[in-house]
């Protein structure tokens, strides 16, 4: 129980504070802020769940495409904005970092590994996401809202 | 019907879309369903991330154009939202011209919008947070809000020193983020210099433009895509250079 806390629950939370702290950059309001903080803990969680691999970001990403579409047909609201904030946490700001001071350092091959892993998270970041939204849209074509 | 008013109110209401952040097909498919609403046959929209073109020809056969240069911006859900909730209402009940016009010009001035002081505890809320999620402690975290503090302070008062141009706005910001989190932790308070310099990273970093460009991807327009692609990589190389300097200038005292 005490793991489960320390390693899933605590970190989840986090996830949701540090989105709801982004929608107020982005101007979000309202039930908006919630649902865009869910979407964080829940991409956050599948994260944690899948090991915090370059693959567990994809399926994170996955979550988070599926989460925002199913809000936004609830709300029938544009998908952009839950999408954008729920992922920045997964954003690979830590791999710029490493691999600034790994170049900064003269160590070439970490730079490049660290560069390469990089590339990777932001890849299976933006195929994961633009995977599950495009599955939904075709799966459930009725739930469309009327498109503009 | 005056297709000069019809097109200045189509052409406003894409440009506040682009305004608000919102993908290029989104834009295009609100300006083109819009025209289309007025009874227009084929109306022509045309966008990349900071260029915005609509063109119809009048049942006369005489062709209009419309041009909007969309300047450098940030993004608004709160805007996007109801100039789409707008955008559905025009199509669904075409009001007179005049009319529409005034509730587009109207948009921009009824948005709420957080005070600079929330939007000041956002982004000391957002790095905070971040630090517990990379493996920091509550020493951390009381540095990462405080360098989150100090890059809010400088993106949102300090536009007049550092310029509009985001490659030079994101080094400083992320050049000053690293001086101060070396700093802190040198002064005692936090216990990783890592942990606090990558959580103020986080707001600088480019996850905004990473998730449009795959949107645009999704939607076909490719060129869009691209741009928005070299976009991230330059913003990010920004925080890589910033971050590097940053440190280097605190390794000297």
């Amino acid at each position: 129980m005490e793991t489960v806390f320390w390693e899933y629950a605590l970190p989840c939370v986090c996830a949701f504070w540090a989105c709801v702290g982004f929608t107020l950059m982005f101007n979000i309001h309202g039930l908006g802020k919630l649902i865009a903080g869910v979407g964080g803990a829940l991409g956050w969680l599948v994260y944690l769940l899948g090991g915090q691999t370059i693959f567990a970001a994809f399926l994170a990403a996955a979550a988070i495409g599926v989460f925002a579409e199913v809000m936004s047909r609830v709300r029938r609201c544009p998908v952009t904005g839950y999408v954008l904030v729920a992922l920045l946490p997964l954003v690979p700001g830590g791999g710029v970092y490493y691999a600034m001071r790994h170049g900064v350092a003269g160590e070439t091959d970490a730079f490049l590994s660290t560069l390469l892993h990089t590339f990777g998270m932001a890849a299976a970041l933006a195929v994961g996401a633009m995977l599950a939204s495009s599955a939904f849209r075709a799966v459930f074509p009725r739930l469309r809202p009327p498109k503009q | 019907m005056d297709y000069e008013k019809l097109l200045n109110m189509a052409a406003e209401l894409g440009y506040q879309l682009m305004y608000s952040g919102a993908e290029i097909y989104r834009v295009e498919e609100s300006a083109r369903r819009l025209l289309h609403a007025y009874g227009l046959e084929s109306p022509e929209v045309f966008a990349i991330p900071n260029c915005l073109i609509v063109s119809v020809a009048t049942p006369a056969g005489q062709p209009v154009t419309r041009m909007r240069r969309v300047p450098l911006h940030g993004t608004d859900i709160e805007l996007l939202e109801r100039c789409n909730g707008l955008c559905r209402r025009l199509c669904a009940e075409v009001p007179p011209l005049d009319e529409a016009q005034a509730l587009v010009n109207a948009l921009p001035d009824a948005i709420p919008r957080y005070s600079p002081r929330m939007m000041l505890l956002g982004y000391g809320t957002a790095p905070a947070f971040f630090a517990p999620l990379f493996g920091g402690g509550l020493g951390d975290l009381a540095c990462a809000f405080l360098c989150g503090l100090a890059v809010g302070l400088c993106l949102l008062y300090g536009g007049k020193f550092i310029g509009a141009n985001s490659f030079f706005r994101t080094a400083v910001c992320s050049a000053l983020a690293a001086f101060l989190s070396l700093a802190l932790v040198e002064a005692g308070l936090g216990e990783s210099v890592d942990v606090v310099t990558i959580s103020t990273l986080m707001v600088l970093v480019p996850g905004v433009a990473l998730t449009n460009a795959m949107r645009e991807i999704m939607a076909g327009d490719t060129f869009s895509a691209l741009s928005r692609t070299a976009d991230a990589i330059l913003v990010a190389s920004a925080i890589a250079l910033g971050a590097a300097a940053g440190q280097a200038l605190g390794g000297l005292f």
